[in-house]
């Protein structure tokens, strides 16, 4: 059910790379937050641990449902452009996608001696990290280089229910504050894009 | 062995019906008056009854052509994993054969598009051939990685094997295969986001193209060719990626199979109403993104092992 789970969130995140229209990406992004949310009630409830069970329920209602709504709210009252073309071409991200993931799972392969149970997620997640910086480097426009961003973080989430068996709910609690925080400036973002554009 | 060549023939009988339901079902969400289910066998006698023209330019290949778009297709039918527990079936044939196969009866698709030169055929066949040279690696790809996590390069032995003993900690690169194998069904069925099996329109024609010039009984070779192609890759699809139901008792089990195609066919109506149409020069992105999912299927069974 893990892998399964896993591999919903790594080929959402490869559809995301390859989409060209705005609402459409932040469909995707919702999905992968879905999946993550999904991932962090079944870990959780296989540990038994009641934290990471509350920061997958945090995860679904903030992550999957609020911030996608926000954003296309925020991007439907500042008219951004929803027309998103990566600057990078398709053709080169054929080649560029296979070559960071094949990069990534080696580059993991030694920290997966040091971890006991689920050490292949933890390379489907620093592989997440780089398809997500990738989503923030081919595109110019601000929302879909913030979508990018809160996919990075999703990577990250992914990195610390995996790996660590449950981080500190403080911490988790601090990131998902963190988030809300970024929307802010992301609203403040969009319009001084507006004021330029 | 009777339930072998029997399943067979309910393939063949079967196939222009799912193309036939395809187009129902689409009809009824468009809120049009469907047509009826068996119009496909109606539209086949049709067509054996009709005059049979052919061009003057034409030579011989295009009265050969279409026999030999068709015999590649049904030598395929025969190495499909099977449908029920305790068919016999043919264990040995892997991805190469099958691809080849398909890729055989698309080359002779072709010919007589080219053959009769009128520039609707030529234009349709550059295409098709545009098309199939991006297909045929990603099917290698899937189909090969399906069946090394299946544990045996034979088709229809990982056919039984992921409906026997499935492996669970595989899932992650079975999904990546089975949504690249989804999109080449699309494609190289000539389906919606890839070609219009509906229309005549000079801009979007693939398939339609290369066939204008055929009549009567090789129309209806060709057609038939279609509509096993459909069954073909949607039977590989239902009992590679959806391995479930085949350890019931045999009626059951094809029962279940037959559930499994038109749950195949109502996704790919779906698909068909939902989009538009790709221009042509965004197909390879389409395609590039299956063998993209083919390779990461691969690679992460191989270095990952998940």
């Amino acid at each position: 059910m893990v892998d399964f789970l896993i591999g919903i969130f790594l080929a959402t995140l490869i559809t995301a790379l390859f989409t060209t229209r705005l609402y459409r990406l932040l469909m995707w992004y919702s999905l992968n937050s879905l999946t993550l949310g999904i991932l962090a009630l079944t870990i959780g409830s296989q540990l038994g641990d009641g934290a990471m069970i509350a920061s997958g329920i945090i995860t679904l209602i903030v992550k999957a449902a609020a911030i996608p709504y926000i954003l296309k709210r925020l991007s439907q009252k500042f008219r951004l452009v929803r027309q998103i073309s990566p600057n990078i071409k398709v053709h080169y991200a054929i080649m560029l996608v296979p070559a960071i993931l094949v990069f990534t799972f080696y580059l993991a392969e030694p920290i997966t001696h040091m971890i006991d149970g689920n050490a292949n997620y933890v390379a489907v997640s620093i592989s997440s990290l780089f398809l997500a910086l990738l989503l923030m480097m081919e595109h110019t426009n601000v929302a879909p280089k913030i979508v990018g961003f809160l996919s990075m973080e999703n990577a990250l989430f992914l990195l610390g229910t995996t790996a660590t068996a449950g981080m500190p709910m403080l911490v988790e609690l601090g990131i998902f504050f963190d988030l809300l925080m970024a929307i802010v400036v992301i609203n403040l973002l969009f319009q001084y894009e507006e004021v330029r554009g | 062995m009777i339930l072998y060549l029997l399943t067979i023939a309910f393939l063949i009988a079967i196939a222009p019906l799912l193309l036939t339901f395809i187009k129902a079902l689409k009809m009824r969400l468009l809120f049009k008056r469907p047509l009826p289910l068996l119009q496909g066998y109606r539209d086949f006698s049709k067509l054996l009854k009709k005059e049979t023209i052919i061009s003057e330019e034409a030579s011989a290949i295009t009265r050969v052509a279409p026999f030999l778009v068709l015999s590649p297709l049904l030598v395929v039918l025969f190495f499909l994993p099977p449908a029920a527990q305790g068919a016999f079936y043919v264990s040995f044939v892997d991805a190469f054969t099958i691809t080849g196969l398909l890729a055989l009866s698309t080359f002779f698709l072709m010919l007589p598009g080219l053959d009769a030169g009128s520039s609707f055929g030529g234009m349709g066949s550059s295409r098709e051939a545009f098309i199939a040279a991006l297909v045929e690696p990603a099917m290698v790809l899937t189909v090969f990685s399906v069946s090394m996590m299946a544990g045996d390069l034979g088709v229809g032995q990982a056919g039984v094997n992921l409906a026997t003993s499935f492996p669970k900690e595989h899932m992650a690169s079975f999904l990546f295969a089975a949504i690249s194998f989804f999109i080449l069904l699309v494609a190289e069925n000539g389906r919606v986001p890839v070609d219009n099996p509906e229309t005549h329109l000079e801009l979007t024609m693939v398939h339609e193209a290369m066939i204008l010039d055929l009549t009567g009984v090789y129309l209806a070779l060709i057609e038939s060719a279609a509509s096993v192609k459909f069954v073909i890759f949607a039977s590989l699809f239902a009992s590679l990626f959806l391995p479930f139901g085949l350890t019931l008792a045999w009626p059951l089990a094809l029962l279940v199979f037959v559930g499994k195609l038109f749950l195949i066919a109502i996704a790919v109506a779906l698909i068909e109403v939902n989009s538009a149409k790709l221009r042509l020069f965004k197909v390879p992105n389409l395609l590039g993104i299956a063998i993209v999912f083919a390779f990461l299927s691969l690679i992460t069974f191989y270095v990952l092992g998940a």
